[in-house]
C-alpha cells in the first residue's frame, strides 16, 4: 500500500492520518520528551507497581519451586485433562507476543508509518511474552530435566532422536528461533536509541553501561546504511514468524484426533487470535503508560484507533472460526465433534467459559465499529482487558474443554486448578510486568530514532505538498 | 469345559511347581529377629526401655524409613538373601539346647530347580468363610508376587477373585502386627507356650468350663482334627465360630427341607435357567470362582444359551448379568418367593401344599408367570438360588423348588456342611450371654477382629474386658487387638502351612511361600498350644496330621504323596459324595416356614435397610489393603468409601442428592453416612455395605475410610429390617468415583455405542441389524496410508474380550495391578481422576433409571495398529514393536501427556505424583521384578502384558519351539474367572483370540477413528424370555 498523500486537496488515505506526532516537534523536543522517563527518577508510582509485580513475580517462583518438588499432581490435571493452565498459558502468552512482530515487521515492510511510536513498546511485549511462555514447555512435563535436552536434536549416545513427527518437536524449533529474533529485532532496534541514551546520560557509569549496549553506534552514513538493512532483513525473517509461530503451536492440538483440537481451521485461526490478543494487550499496557510517562505527542489517539480496526478485523476473523468449527462439526456429520461443539462447550461443565469467550472474543469488539468506542480511551483499555480474558478463555475451551469430554464417556473428568497454577498464571503475569516495568525504567518506550525520521519525512512531504500546491497554483 | 485344551501345557506347568525346600536346622524360636525386639532386660536408658515399649504396642513405626537395612534406595535381592542367610546363621548359633525346628530357607543352599530371576510357582490354597480356593503363587527369589487360580482345583478352575489377586498386597502390609504381646509388654513364643501349658493344666481340672474358641468357620480337617482333641482334653470346652458373613438361613434353610443342614453346590453349566433370589452367586461367595466360569461357559449365544433371572434389592454383578431383573426391597423377596412357588404349583403337584404361604406384597404377575413357565420348562436344567441375606425361610423354598423341578443332583447338589452348627449371630450370642453370666474365664479368638464385625447388640468389644484372659490371634492390632490381653501376630496365608477343604470338599495343602515376614504364628499352633505339644510347626502339625490319615504309608510312601499333594495342589480323591435328599414333604414344610413367613410378612412397612459385604473389603478384614480399598465398586465405581446406597426415587422424594451425608436412624442407634444414588436399586430401601469406617490402632490405611454401618447392625436382623429413618445433617461428602457418567451418551450425544449389546434373537438372525451394524464397525477402512502387513512377522499379538462372559468381578484389574506393579494413588487423587490401574471396566447402564440393564466393558490399551499416542510424543518414548505392540520405554519419558491427551481410549496412565518411593522395604518385596517401578512424571499404560511376552518367548527359543496358542497368558486373562479374555497370536489360525475375531459378535472399539485396535470385543448378548419381551 502506498502511502503518501501527495496533495491536501487529494483526499487522504483514511489508513495514513496525519496525526501520527502532535504539535510541533523537533529532534531536540523529542529526545527529550521521549528519553524523559528514563532519566526521571522512579516514581512512587513505578515503585508501587513494581512492588506489584515483584509480589505476583514471587507467587511464580513459590508456585515452580513447588511444583518440581511435588510433580504435575501439585496441579489439577488428570486423566483424561492432561493438559491445562499450563498449556493454556503457553498458547496465550505467546499469542500475546504475536502483536510486536506483526508491528514491527508486517507492518513496517508494508510501511504502515504509524506503527512508528508502537513497535518498541510492542517488540518489548513480544519478547517478555515470550519468556513467559517459554517457562510453560518445560515446566508441564513431568521430568522436566530430561525435556531440557532430549527435546533437542543431538546424536547422543542413546542414539534416539526426537520424534520428528510429534508437534512438540516442531514447537521447540518454532518458539526458539522466534524467541531469538524478536530478540534480535528488538535490539538491533533499540541501537541507535541506546546510543542516544549514552550521549544523554549524566553519569560516567550510565555511559559506560549504555555506551556497551549501543554497541559503538556513531551515528555513521554506513551505521544507518547497515542498521537499515539489517532492519529490513530481520523484519523479511520475522514476517513468516508470525504465521508460523501460531500456526506450530496450534499443530499440537490440530493434529491430534481429539474432537475439538482436530480441525484443519487451528493454523489461520489461531493467527488471527494471537494478534488480536496481541492487540489488545498492547493497548492494555499502552494506554496507561502514554499517559503516564507523557508520550500522549507521539502515540495518539490516531495509533489507538488503528489498533482498534485492528482489533475488530482479527475478533471478526476469530469468529468467523469459531462459527467454522461449529458448521464442519455439523457439516462433517462426526457425532464426536458434534457432541463437543453442540452439547459440550454450550451445555457442559465449561459453559461459562465458552460463553464469557463468546462474549469477549465476539460481542465486545464489534464496539469499534463506532469510532466514538475507538476514539475513547476508557472503551478501549476496559475492552481489550475484556479481550486478553476472552482469548484466555478461548484457549481454555480448546485444551480443557476438549479434552474433558472426548470419545469414551466412562472416562469424562471435570477439571479444577489447583493454587499452583492460579499461582503460576498470576505469576507470569508478574514476570511480565517485572520486566515490563523494568522496560520502562531503563529503555525509551519509544523508538526515538524512528519517530524522529517519521518526524523528518512529514515535515519532508509537507513541504513538498505546499511546494507542490504552489506549483499547480502557478500551472 | 471350555478350556481344555491347553491341558498338555499345565501338566507341564506343574511339574514345574514344587513344595518349598524345607532346610532343617536347630534354631529356637522366637527367631533372633523377634527376640531382639523384645523388651530388653538389660537397658541403658529409660528412653531405650520406654522405646522398645512404644514399639510393642504398635505405638511407633517399627522400621522408620531410614532405620532398617532394607530401606528404599539400597533395595536389592542381594540384600534380602544376605539378611536372609544372616538371621539363619545367627538363629543357628548357640541353639544347642533347644527344640528341632523347621526354616524356610530358600537361598541359603539354592534349591536345584531354581535360577536367580526365573520364577517359581507354588500351588497352596486360601480359605475365606471357610472354604478353600485352589491357588498357584508365583515366587521371585523366594518373595511371593502373585497370585492365580490353580486349574486343577475343582473350584477354582484357574480363576481367581479381586481379594485372592490382592493377598500379596496383604503380605507385605507394614501394618501387620508384629510383636507377640501380653498387655503393652512384648512376650516370646515360648514364654506364651508356657503360660498356656500352666494354663491348659489349671483348665484341665475343671474339664476346661470356662474355656472358650472363638473361631472362623473352617472346613480344614487339620483345624478340625486339633478342635477335636481340644475337646476331648477340655469336654466343657467350647468352639464357636462366628463371620458376620455367613447367615444361619443358607444352613437352616436345607434342614427345614431335608432334615438336616446341607451346603448347596451349584452346577450353573448345567442350567438353562437360573433364578437368584437376592444371591450374588458372581460377586461373592465360595462359589465365585467356578459359578462365574460355568455360566459365562453357557453364554454363547444360541439355543443352549442360558437365562438369568434376579430378584434383588441393590444391583450386584449378579444383577448386571441378569437377562431379567425385578427390583425388590430385600425384605419382600420371602413373599415374592412364596408367590413363586404358588405359581409354579399350578403344574408342579409336588409344591402344591406350598401354594398357600402368606405373602405381604403383590407382584408383577406377568413376571412371575414367565418366570415359572421358563423354569418348568427347563425341569433338570434350572436352578434357584437363594442368597445368604435371605432368612432360612426362602432358603427352603428354593430348595424345594429345586426337588420338584428334579434339579437335585442336576443343577444342584447338596453336600453335608463341614461345619458344626451356626457361625452366624446366634452362636455367637450364646457365647456372650456365657460371658455376661461370668462363665468364661480363657476366650481364645482366632476369628477375625469379632469385636468389629460383631453385632452391634451383643457389645462384644466390652464384655470381652471381663473375661480375665483373652488371646487374641490376629493379623492387625485391630478392634479386637485393643480389647485383648494377649496378641500373637497371625500368619499371612503365604506364610504358613495348613490345609484347607474346598467347597466340594476337596482339600488342599497350604503351603507357604515365605518365612513369616515378622514373626507370626499359625492358628494351628495357637490351638495346638493347649494341647501340651510343646513348640510345634505349623509344618510339623498338618504332616503329622495327614501321615496319621494314611494309616498304611510308610514314611518314604507318605514323602511321595506329599510332595505330589503340595505340587498338585489337591489331595485326590478328597471330594466329598453328594448327598442323596430325601423328598420334600410339603405339608410339614409349608407349616413350619408358614409360620416364618407370616412373622416375616408382618413387619411394618417402612424404609428398609439392607446391610451387604463389601465386595471388596469383604467383612472389613481387607481394609487395610490399599489395592482392594481403591479398586472401583463393581456398579457404582466409587472408591475409598461405602455409601448409603438408595434409588433415585427415593431418594428425590426425601429430599437427597448423592454426597449429603445423612443419619441413618435404626432403632436407638444411629451413624452418618454419605448418599449415594444407584440406578436399580429397590424404591424404600437402603444398602449400606460393612466393612468401612475402620477404627484399629494399627490400620494405617483402613482408619477412617468410610463409615461403619456394623453400628446399627443388630443380631436379630443382621441383613435386612424395616424402619429406617434418614435425617440430614447438612454436611456434603465427595466421593472419589472413577467414572462418573452413567450411560454411553451422558449429554444426549448421538455417538455409536462403546459397548453393544443386543438381543438373542437379534444375533441369531444373521439379516438382523445387528449383524448389519457390527459389520460397519470392523473390519479396513478407507484410508491413504497403506496399513502395515502384520501377517509375516512370527506373532500378531491381539485380545479378544467377551462383553457376554464379563461380569464387572474386577479379578482383572487386581491381577494387573498385581503384575505390572500399578501403586495406588489414595482417596483424594482418585477424587481428582488420577487412579492409575491399567485395565479398567467401563459400567454402561441403559435404559430407565429405575431399571437399568448394565454393560461391563474391561478396558486396557488396545494396542492400536496405527496408535494416535505414539507419533505425538516428542521424545519417542512410546513406540511400536514389529509384532503389533504398543510400548512404553519408561526411562525415556519425559511426561508431556500428550499421548494420553491423543489416546481415544483414555487407556493411559499418568505418575501424576511420586506414589512410589515411599514404599517399605517390606512392599518393595511384593513388586515384581520383571516390570519397572516407575518414577513420578511418567506415563505408563497396559502392555499386553510384555514381559509374559518376552519369559515365554525366551523359554520357546531355548526350546527351539515356537509359542503355542494357550500357553501364554495376559494376567487380565490369567485371572479372569470367567475366561471373558483370550490373548494370542493373530497369526496362528487355530488360536482362540483369532477365532473370537472373526465372531460375528466381534466389533472394534472406536472403529470408526481408523486406529485398529488389536484389542476386539464381542457383543454383549440378552436372552429376552419372549413372555417378558414387551415388558422390557
Amino acid at each position: 500500500m502506498s502511502a503518501a498523500p501527495s496533495s491536501a486537496n487529494v483526499s487522504r488515505d483514511p489508513l495514513e492520518p496525519t496525526v501520527l506526532i502532535e504539535g510541533a516537534q523537533t529532534d531536540q523536543s523529542l529526545n527529550d520528551s521521549l528519553l524523559n522517563h528514563v532519566w526521571r527518577g522512579a516514581g512512587r508510582g513505578w515503585w508501587m507497581l513494581f512492588g506489584c509485580a515483584l509480589s505476583a513475580l514471587g507467587l511464580l517462583l513459590i508456585g515452580i519451586t513447588y511444583t518440581l518438588y511435588k510433580g504435575i499432581g501439585a496441579w489439577g490435571n488428570n486423566i483424561p485433562v492432561g493438559w491445562a493452565f499450563g498449556i493454556i498459558n503457553f498458547v496465550w502468552w505467546i499469542g500475546i507476543g504475536h502483536a510486536g512482530t506483526l508491528i514491527s515487521a508486517i507492518l513496517l515492510l508494508l510501511q504502515q508509518k504509524w506503527r512508528t511510536s508502537i513497535n518498541r513498546f510492542a517488540e518489548a511485549m513480544t519478547l517478555f511474552a515470550v519468556i513467559c511462555a517459554l517457562l510453560f514447555p518445560l515446566l508441564h512435563t513431568g521430568r522436566p530435566w530430561f525435556a531440557a535436552y532430549w527435546l533437542m536434536p543431538y546424536p547422543s549416545v542413546q542414539g534416539i532422536w526426537p520424534q520428528f513427527k510429534s508437534p512438540l518437536t516442531w514447537d521447540v524449533f518454532a518458539v526458539s528461533t522466534y524467541f531469538t529474533i524478536s530478540l534480535l529485532f528488538w535490539y538491533l532496534g533499540l541501537v541507535p536509541d541506546l546510543a542516544s541514551l549514552r550521549d544523554s546520560s549524566k553519569s560516567r557509569t550510565k555511559r559506560i553501561v549504555y555506551g556497551i549496549f549501543a554497541l559503538g553506534w556513531r551515528g555513521s552514513g554506513r551505521h544507518w546504511s547497515e542498521y537499515k538493512w539489517s532492519y529490513l532483513l530481520l523484519a523479511g525473517l520475522s514476517t513468516p514468524l508470525v504465521l508460523s509461530v501460531h500456526t506450530i503451536v496450534s499443530f499440537d492440538f490440530a493434529v491430534s484426533v481429539i474432537p475439538g483440537w482436530h480441525t484443519t481451521i487451528f493454523p489461520p485461526y489461531f493467527v488471527a487470535g494471537a494478534v488480536f490478543s496481541g492487540f489488545a494487550m498492547v493497548a492494555t499496557w499502552m494506554i496507561p503508560a502514554r499517559q503516564f510517562l507523557g508520550l500522549k505527542h507521539v502515540v495518539t489517539i490516531k495509533h489507538l484507533e488503528n489498533m482498534c480496526k485492528v482489533m475488530l478485523a482479527t475478533g471478526m476473523m476469530v469468529t468467523y472460526g469459531y462459527i467454522m468449527e461449529h458448521f464442519i462439526a455439523w457439516y462433517s456429520g462426526n457425532p464426536y465433534e458434534q457432541g463437543q461443539f453442540f452439547k459440550t462447550r454450550w451445555h457442559g461443565p465449561m459453559q461459562g467459559i465458552f460463553l464469557t469467550m463468546v462474549f469477549c472474543n465476539c460481542v465486545v469488539p464489534q464496539i469499534f465499529w463506532f469510532k466514538k468506542a475507538r476514539t475513547h480511551v476508557g472503551v478501549i483499555w476496559f475492552a481489550s482487558i475484556l479481550i486478553n480474558v476472552g482469548m484466555w478463555c478461548e484457549r481454555f475451551n480448546i485444551v480443557v474443554t476438549s479434552l474433558h469430554r472426548d470419545f469414551l464417556p466412562s472416562s469424562w473428568q471435570n477439571y479444577a486448578p489447583t493454587w499452583v497454577d492460579i499461582s503460576l498464571f498470576i505469576g507470569t503475569i508478574g514476570l511480565f510486568s517485572t520486566l515490563f516495568l523494568l522496560f520502562l525504567k531503563f529503555v525509551p518506550a519509544v523508538a526515538i530514532t524512528e519517530v524522529k525520521e517519521l518526524r523528518h519525512e512529514m515535515e519532508h512531504e509537507a513541504h513538498h505538498a505546499s511546494v507542490g500546491g504552489g506549483a499547480g497554483a502557478h500551472g | 469345559m471350555s478350556c481344555d485344551d491347553n491341558k498338555e501345557a499345565r501338566a507341564k506347568d506343574r511339574q514345574k511347581r514344587r513344595s518349598l525346600p524345607i532346610v532343617t536346622a536347630e534354631a529356637p524360636r522366637p527367631s533372633t529377629a523377634t527376640a531382639a525386639r523384645a523388651a530388653p532386660r538389660y537397658w541403658r536408658s529409660i528412653e531405650e526401655r520406654e522405646a522398645a515399649k512404644a514399639i510393642a504396642l504398635g505405638a511407633v513405626n517399627e522400621f522408620p524409613p531410614g532405620a532398617d537395612e532394607l530401606a528404599e534406595g539400597s533395595v536389592s535381592r542381594r540384600g534380602f538373601m544376605q539378611l536372609l542367610g544372616a538371621s539363619t546363621a545367627l538363629a543357628t548359633v548357640g541353639a544347642a539346647c533347644r527344640k528341632p525346628n523347621e526354616k524356610i530357607v530358600p537361598f541359603v543352599r539354592r534349591p536345584e530347580e531354581l535360577t536367580p530371576g526365573n520364577p517359581l510357582h507354588f500351588a497352596t490354597a486360601y480359605a475365606l468363610e471357610g472354604f478353600a480356593s485352589g491357588l498357584l503363587a508365583t515366587s521371585h527369589e523366594g518373595r511371593p508376587t502373585k497370585i492365580e487360580g490353580n486349574p486343577d482345583h475343582p473350584e477354582t478352575l484357574g480363576g481367581t477373585t479381586a481379594i485372592e489377586q490382592a493377598l500379596v498386597l496383604g503380605l507385605y502390609d507394614d501394618d501387620r502386627a508384629k510383636v507377640l504381646r501380653r498387655g503393652g509388654e512384648s512376650t516370646a513364643w515360648r514364654v506364651f507356650l508356657e503360660d498356656t501349658k500352666a494354663r491348659a493344666e489349671r483348665l484341665e481340672a475343671n474339664k476346661g468350663a470356662g474355656l472358650r474358641f472363638l473361631v472362623e468357620p473352617s472346613a480344614s480337617p487339620l483345624l478340625g482334627d486339633l478342635r477335636r482333641r481340644i475337646l476331648a482334653r477340655f469336654p466343657m470346652a467350647k468352639f464357636v465360630s462366628y463371620s458376620s458373613t455367613t447367615s444361619d438361613g443358607a444352613a437352616e434353610g436345607p434342614r427345614l427341607a431335608f432334615g438336616q443342614p446341607l451346603v448347596a453346590r451349584h452346577d450353573l453349566d448345567k442350567a438353562k435357567v437360573i433364578l437368584s433370589l437376592d444371591a450374588d452367586f458372581l460377586g461373592e461367595g465360595p462359589e465365585l470362582p467356578r459359578a462365574t466360569r460355568a455360566f459365562a461357559a453357557r453364554r454363547a449365544p444360541g439355543p443352549e444359551m442360558n437365562r438369568l433371572y434376579v430378584v434383588e434389592p441393590a444391583l450386584t454383578g449378579t444383577g448386571a448379568m441378569a437377562d431379567h431383573r425385578l427390583r425388590m426391597r430385600g425384605t419382600d423377596i420371602p413373599s415374592f418367593a412364596a408367590a413363586l412357588v404358588a405359581e409354579l404349583a399350578t403344574d408342579t403337584p409336588a409344591l402344591a401344599p406350598l401354594a398357600g404361604l402368606p405373602k405381604s406384597a403383590t407382584f408383577d404377575q406377568r413376571w412371575i408367570r414367565a418366570l415359572a413357565h421358563d423354569l418348568q420348562r427347563s425341569r433338570g436344567s434350572s436352578v434357584v438360588i437363594a442368597g445368604r441375606r435371605q432368612p432360612a425361610a426362602v432358603h427352603a423354598l428354593a430348595a424345594a423348588i429345586n426337588a420338584a423341578l428334579g434339579n437335585v443332583g442336576s443343577t444342584v447338589t447338596y453336600l453335608l456342611s463341614p461345619f458344626d452348627g451356626s457361625s452366624g449371630p446366634k452362636a455367637l450370642g450364646a457365647l456372650v450371654e456365657d460371658i455376661a453370666a461370668g462363665g468364661v474365664d480363657t476366650l481364645v479368638i482366632t476369628a477375625s477382629n469379632p469385636v468389629y464385625t460383631a453385632p452391634v447388640d451383643f457389645k462384644l468389644g466390652q464384655l470381652l474386658q471381663r473375661v480375665p484372659t483373652t488371646i487374641y490371634h490376629g493379623v492387625y492390632e485391630d478392634e479386637t487387638a485393643a480389647v485383648c490381653g494377649t496378641m500373637i501376630p497371625a500368619t499371612h496365608p503365604l506364610e504358613t502351612w495348613g490345609d484347607a477343604r474346598a467347597l466340594d470338599g476337596t482339600v488342599s495343602i497350604v503351603q507357604p511361600l515365605i518365612t513369616p515376614l515378622w514373626g507370626a504364628f499359625a492358628e494351628t499352633q495357637v490351638l495346638a498350644a493347649f494341647l501340651d505339644e510343646g513348640d510345634v510347626s505349623a509344618h510339623e502339625l498338618v504332616r503329622r496330621y495327614w501321615f496319621g490319615q494314611r494309616p498304611g504309608d510308610q514314611t518314604a510312601a507318605f514323602d511321595a504323596a506329599w510332595e505330589k499333594w503340595l505340587a498338585d495342589g489337591v489331595l485326590p480323591g478328597t471330594a466329598a459324595q453328594p448327598v442323596t435328599v430325601p423328598a420334600v414333604d410339603g405339608q410339614a414344610l409349608a407349616t413350619v416356614i408358614g409360620t416364618q413367613l407370616a412373622a416375616l410378612t408382618a413387619q411394618a412397612d417402612g424404609l428398609e435397610l439392607g446391610f451387604v459385604n463389601d465386595q471388596r473389603l469383604h467383612d472389613g478384614r481387607f481394609a487395610n489393603n490399599a489395592w482392594l480399598q481403591e479398586l472401583p465398586h463393581s456398579i457404582t465405581k466409587h472408591t475409598w468409601d461405602n455409601a448409603v446406597m438408595i434409588s433415585e426415587a427415593t431418594a428425590k422424594a426425601q429430599g437427597f442428592e448423592t454426597g449429603d451425608v445423612v443419619a441413618l436412624q435404626y432403632r436407638d442407634r444411629s451413624v452418618e453416612g454419605p448418599i449415594l444414588i444407584v440406578p436399580g436399586h429397590a424404591d424404600d430401601a437402603v444398602t449400606v455395605a460393612l466393612g468401612h469406617g475402620r477404627e484399629g490402632a494399627g490400620e494405617s490405611i483402613a482408619k477412617g475410610v468410610g463409615f461403619n454401618a456394623g453400628v446399627i447392625r443388630t443380631s436379630d436382623a443382621p441383613w435386612y429390617d424395616r424402619g429406617l429413618k434418614l435425617a440430614r445433617t447438612g454436611d456434603e461428602h465427595k466421593f472419589a468415583i472413577t467414572q462418573t457418567q452413567w450411560t454411553m451418551s451422558p449429554d444426549g450425544r448421538a455417538s455409536p455405542p462403546p459397548a453393544v449389546d443386543a438381543t438373542l434373537a437379534e444375533v441369531l438372525n444373521e439379516g438382523s441389524k445387528f449383524h448389519e451394524e457390527l459389520e460397519e464397525r470392523r473390519g479396513p477402512l478407507p484410508t491413504i496410508h497403506e496399513p502395515v502387513d502384520y501377517s509375516h512377522v512370527q506373532y500378531k499379538w491381539g485380545m479378544s474380550i467377551d462383553l457376554n462372559k464379563c461380569t464387572g468381578c474386577n479379578a482383572c484389574v487386581v491381577a494387573c495391578q498385581a503384575e505390572n506393579n500399578i501403586p495406588v494413588v489414595g482417596k483424594e487423587n482418585v477424587r481428582k481422576g488420577r487412579h492409575m490401574q491399567w485395565i479398567r471396566i467401563d459400567r454402561y447402564f441403559s435404559g430407565p433409571i429405575a431399571d437399568p440393564e448394565v454393560i461391563n466393558q474391561p478396558l486396557g490399551c488396545v494396542q492400536c495398529e496405527t496408535a494416535p499416542c505414539e507419533y505425538v510424543c516428542p521424545v519417542n518414548a512410546t513406540v511400536h514393536s514389529d509384532e503389533g505392540l504398543n510400548e512404553m520405554a519408561y526411562n525415556r519419558c519425559i511426561g508431556t501427556r500428550y499421548c494420553s491427551n491423543n489416546c481415544p481410549y483414555k487407556v493411559r496412565r499418568f505418575n501424576f505424583l511420586d506414589y512410589t518411593s515411599e514404599y517399605t522395604a517390606a512392599r518393595m518385596m511384593g513388586t515384581n521384578p520383571d516390570v519397572t517401578v516407575r518414577a513420578r512424571g511418567v506415563m505408563e499404560k497396559c502392555t499386553y502384558c510384555v514381559q509374559r511376552i518376552e519369559r515365554k518367548r525366551i523359554d520357546t527359543r531355548i526350546a527351539g519351539t515356537t509359542i503355542k496358542d494357550g500357553e501364554l497368558q495376559t494376567a487380565c486373562q490369567q485371572g479372569c474367572p470367567a475366561r471373558a479374555i483370550e490373548f494370542g497370536s493373530l497369526n496362528d489360525p487355530g488360536a482362540k483370540v483369532t477365532r473370537m475375531h472373526a465372531d460375528a459378535r466381534r466389533y472394534d472399539l472406536l472403529h470408526e477413528i481408523g486406529t485398529r485396535p488389536r484389542t476386539a470385543y464381542l457383543a454383549r448378548v440378552r436372552n429376552i424370555n419372549p413372555d417378558l419381551a414387551k415388558v422390557d
